[in-house]
């Protein structure tokens, strides 16, 4: 009873460190030759398919690349070992950096459509790898072959076979810790808010673009060291080696270990090793069985080996220690800001102005030339009936749409025209009417990453977990407890964020955005949905948002509200502006009244 | 003149796939990596009625037809009902084209068949270019075919409602438009087109395992140069790739031309990643 609870209270690194130490010392536990051939093959295809879990995985992107990656890994090094100079270390270097603009080069045109261009581009690649060797054939020898590889050699000194097993194995090893650093990052998270919904990452000042390129370019990285690992341990590199069935060998070890997980490469290519690539007689069947099993692995199998695993955690964790249902308990203390919980920090609003917008759908006019101002430490609200362009006067600020005529400024800069991620780096925060939170990421993580793009920190920092990342991520934390506190979900910080009802998910969008210092808040019906004691909270909450000093735009259904709150109302109807003023005069304006609130009035001329 | 011929009438292979492809994404929005595997394997199935079986033409074409229509049934209920989301698609059709790529070879092996003409095989000149009969009637065949295929498209009731599918799938369905039965009309639709037309493209590609692979990469950047979803871009994406092919290896030599096709690709992703009729969808909140 009492070890299955001191394995989980052990650093989530430690079983994994084990089993890399047990991997470098293998030689010395008595494997036979064989099987460290095995292994070191494995370790090759892990470092392929961890590359491609990045992408495909993380940033979801499907991508074939990697063989290409490895090619020009492996091939650059052969050659540079044979004609240049043959040094391990700096050739790993050489390979890792050529990978890198190999993945630059295909990665930049290849995203830019996106969807399955990425995937069609970079296959593009891999079947070119033979027409670039064959036109290259002077350096790499075309169809015959690359020999003549030398033993590799590190500082001076020459490798033997066993050597080289460990510097193979070590740097396997490193390559995953270094994986772990980023994936249990902020940016790791971030990369999942990205492969689930594009528009809250681009909400969240994240670009998309170049985030995927950077996902896809980082995962060339390990595909061009395992190319010059290869290159060493083999000796000699013919085109075959290079081709489609390689690309689906580390699809397929990907998708087999878990394209979402850290380590599940490892197995994948294991299990891909000792099985079907061993075999000879294999090669006959190889694209059958491949085939067959992609499709069922595509269809039956959810993050594959390490899918299953984690579930098998939970289960057994769930029988030895069952949590408390926080759920449960959350019907008797709901969700909602603590009398007594943190005032705001004090926050710096901006001016919104919005000069007489026109945006058309083809034949529908959206907005026909909108004109309003918020200004900070007021709440402004748009109302109008469905359909009057209150949501796209938001979309249009925040850059989903462009504007046909007019501008918007945010302060004394021009923001017309610049893209999601760029409005919202500029301080404009916001929530959306359906609240969007990823799958399978906590409370925690979903807050904090309010504050990705606004305290940015490199993905280096993160990786090799400097001074810098550690002080952001402690600050992060912090903050986070205060916002999760103010919202009253400060019990709910450790569960997974989707599973939460919509009023608890609501809170937790304006804590989000809270998290990123916003500027300028908007809200798109943030109360619809709620009930009366949590429409109460939200009240309260919005309140004390205005108080702190943020501009503040709420887009209502719920009139009483509105009144409520705001200090300034403007009211939309069939894509104009019908009225403007505070909420006494909208609340008799005989416009609002007749339109809006189907009040019938007789209409003095 | 004799490249610009040949560029053309490989160029509408080409185009062929693309429509595959287009048909596809209008009625799921996703991608089928195994169309070309579809147009391979009719291939295939006419060398063999030709060659071994030496079947009658117009039975071959049927077998073709109808044979790799239910390949594409199959593959629908395999590999695309059952999961959703493209990036989930291209996972199980790239199984698939790997499945049929390995089951090609595994029957047919890995040389180079040559697939004769079903119908006569001469050679003449046309405005200074020799031609032969087999690529005048590919051509032709493939314009009719998406001349066809547009007009049928824009008046047609099941045009209209395929494309009401592809641009709000839910929005269709509410409008009391059986999405799943159209879709999968669609889909085998693919299959048959692709059986029909195998006889006709073989005598100009060729049998070879690894034919599908070249022909999905050469449709894909048709499709890219067209924009997705467009039928009378995928014929001129079709026609263009295939004279840059044909041009590229007629004046620049014989390594060129798939590296060149490739930098067509780059080229039009960075300058025009619509395409040239692809519209952009404004993206909702």
């Amino acid at each position: 009873m009492a070890l299955p609870r001191q394995l989980r209270a052990l650093p989530s690194w430690t079983i994994p460190l084990v089993l890399g130490v047990l991997l470098v010392a293998a030689p010395w536990l008595g494997i036979s030759s064989g099987t460290r051939r095995l292994l070191l093959l494995t370790c090759i295809l892990a470092l392929l398919s961890s590359g491609l879990n990045l992408s495909f995985g993380y940033a979801g992107e499907l991508a074939l690349g990697q063989a290409a990656m490895y090619a020009t890994g492996a091939y650059l090094t052969g050659y540079l070992a044979m004609h240049w100079v043959n040094d391990l270390a700096l050739l790993v270097l050489v390979a890792a950096a050529a990978a890198l603009v190999v993945g630059l080069v295909s990665g930049v045109p290849g995203l830019r459509l996106g969807g399955w261009s990425l995937a069609m581009t970079s296959f593009f690649l891999v079947l070119l790898v033979p027409q670039f060797l064959d036109l290259l054939e002077h350096y790499t020898g075309g169809a015959v072959g690359m020999v003549g590889i030398p033993r590799p050699r590190l500082f001076g000194a020459e490798l033997s076979s066993l050597d080289m097993y460990v510097v193979v194995a070590v740097i396997t090893v490193c390559w995953f810790a270094l994986m772990r650093n980023l994936i249990t990052s902020r940016h790791g998270v971030a990369f999942q808010v990205l492969r689930e919904s594009p528009i809250l990452a681009s909400s969240l000042g994240i670009s998309v673009y170049r985030m995927k390129l950077t996902a896809y370019a980082i995962g060339a990285i390990p595909a061009g060291i395992a190319g010059a690992l290869f290159a060493y341990v083999d000796k000699y590199l013919a085109p075959h080696s290079f081709g489609f069935t390689l690309a689906v060998t580390v699809l397929a070890a990907s998708i087999l270990g878990g394209a979402k997980s850290i380590y599940g490469p490892f197995v994948g290519a294991a299990v891909m090793q000792y099985g079907p690539l061993r075999s000879t007689e294999f090669e006959q069947y190889t694209q059958i069985v491949y085939g067959i099993f992609l499709i069922l692995a595509g269809t039956l199998v959810a993050n594959g080996l390490a899918g299953l695993a984690d579930r098998a955690v939970a289960r057994l964790a769930a029988r030895w220690r069952p949590t408390p249902d926080v759920l449960a308990t959350g019907e008797a203390a709901p969700a909602g800001p603590a009398p007594d919980g943190p005032a705001l920090p004090p926050l710096t609003g901006a001016r919104l102005e919005v000069t007489d917008v026109r945006k058309r759908f083809g034949g529908l006019q959206a907005l026909g030339g909108v004109t309003l101002t918020a200004v900070p430490g007021q709440i402004t609200a748009l109302i109008g009936p469905n359909g009057s362009g209150k949501t796209t006067l938001l979309n249009v600020i925040c850059g989903y749409y462009r504007i046909d005529s007019g501008s918007i400024h945010l302060g004394d800069a021009e923001i017309t025209g610049r893209s999601t991620h760029d409005v919202a780096r500029a301080g404009v925060a916001r929530t959306f009417q359906t609240p969007l939170f990823p799958q399978h990421i906590t409370v925690r993580e979903a807050v904090a990453a309010g504050a990705y793009s606004p305290r940015h920190v490199g993905m280096a920092a993160a990786i090799l977990r400097l001074p810098r990342y550690r002080r952001a991520a402690a600050a992060d934390r912090a903050e986070v407890d205060d916002v999760l506190r103010l919202v009253g979900a400060a019990r709910l910080a450790d569960v997974e964020a989707a599973s939460l009802p919509l009023g608890t998910r609501r809170l937790l969008e304006v804590a989000r955005a809270l998290v990123a210092r916003p500027k300028v808040l908007l809200l798109d019906e943030v109360a619809s949905g709620l009930d009366e004691d949590e429409i109460d909270r939200l009240a309260e909450l919005i309140r004390a948002i205005r108080a702190a000093g943020t501009t503040v735009i709420l887009v209502e259904h719920n009139f009483r509200l509105v009144l409520d709150l705001a200090d300034a109302i403007h009211v939309l109807a069939q894509s104009e502006l019908i009225a403007s003023g505070t909420p006494d005069e909208i609340e008799n304006h005989p416009r609002v009244l007749s339109e809006y609130l189907g009040v019938r009035q007789e209409v003095h001329p | 003149m004799t490249p610009i011929w040949s560029g053309l009438s490989i160029g509408a292979v080409y185009a062929l796939i693309a429509i595959g492809y287009n048909v596809v994404f209008i009625a799921y929005t996703t991608f089928n990596f195994a169309h070309a595997q579809l147009m391979m394997f009719a291939i295939f199935v006419t060398y063999w009625g030709l060659v071994v079986a030496e079947l009658p033409v117009l039975l071959i074409f049927a077998i073709a037809a109808v044979g790799v229509g239910l390949i594409a049934l199959l593959e629908e209920f395999v590999a695309i009902r059952p999961v959703k989301g493209a990036h989930a698609h291209l996972v199980t059709t790239l199984g698939m084209a790997t499945l049929l790529d390995g089951t090609t070879r595994l029957i047919w092996g890995d040389q180079v068949l040559k697939v004769p003409a079903v119908g006569s095989d001469a050679t003449f000149t046309l405005l200074g270019g020799r031609i032969s009969v087999p690529e005048v009637v590919l051509v032709v065949s493939v314009v009719a075919i998406a001349v066809a295929m547009i007009v049928y498209s824009r008046r047609s009731l099941t045009g209209l409602a395929l494309l009401a599918m592809a641009e709000d799938r839910d929005a269709a369905l509410l409008r009391g438009i059986n999405v799943k039965r159209l879709a999968l009309g669609a889909f085998v639709f693919t299959g048959v087109l692709a059986g029909l037309t195998g006889p006709l493209v073989g005598p100009k590609t060729f049998a070879v395992s690894t034919l599908a692979a070249a022909l999905a990469l050469k449709g894909f950047v048709a499709l890219a140069i067209g924009g997705f979803g467009s039928l009378p871009g995928a014929l001129l994406g079709g026609f263009l790739v295939g004279l840059v092919e044909s041009l590229t290896g007629r004046w620049l030599g014989s390594q060129l031309p798939t590296i060149m096709v490739f930098v067509v690709l780059l080229l039009i992703l960075m300058l025009k990643p619509t395409g040239l009729f692809g519209t952009t969808r404004e993206r909702m909140v």
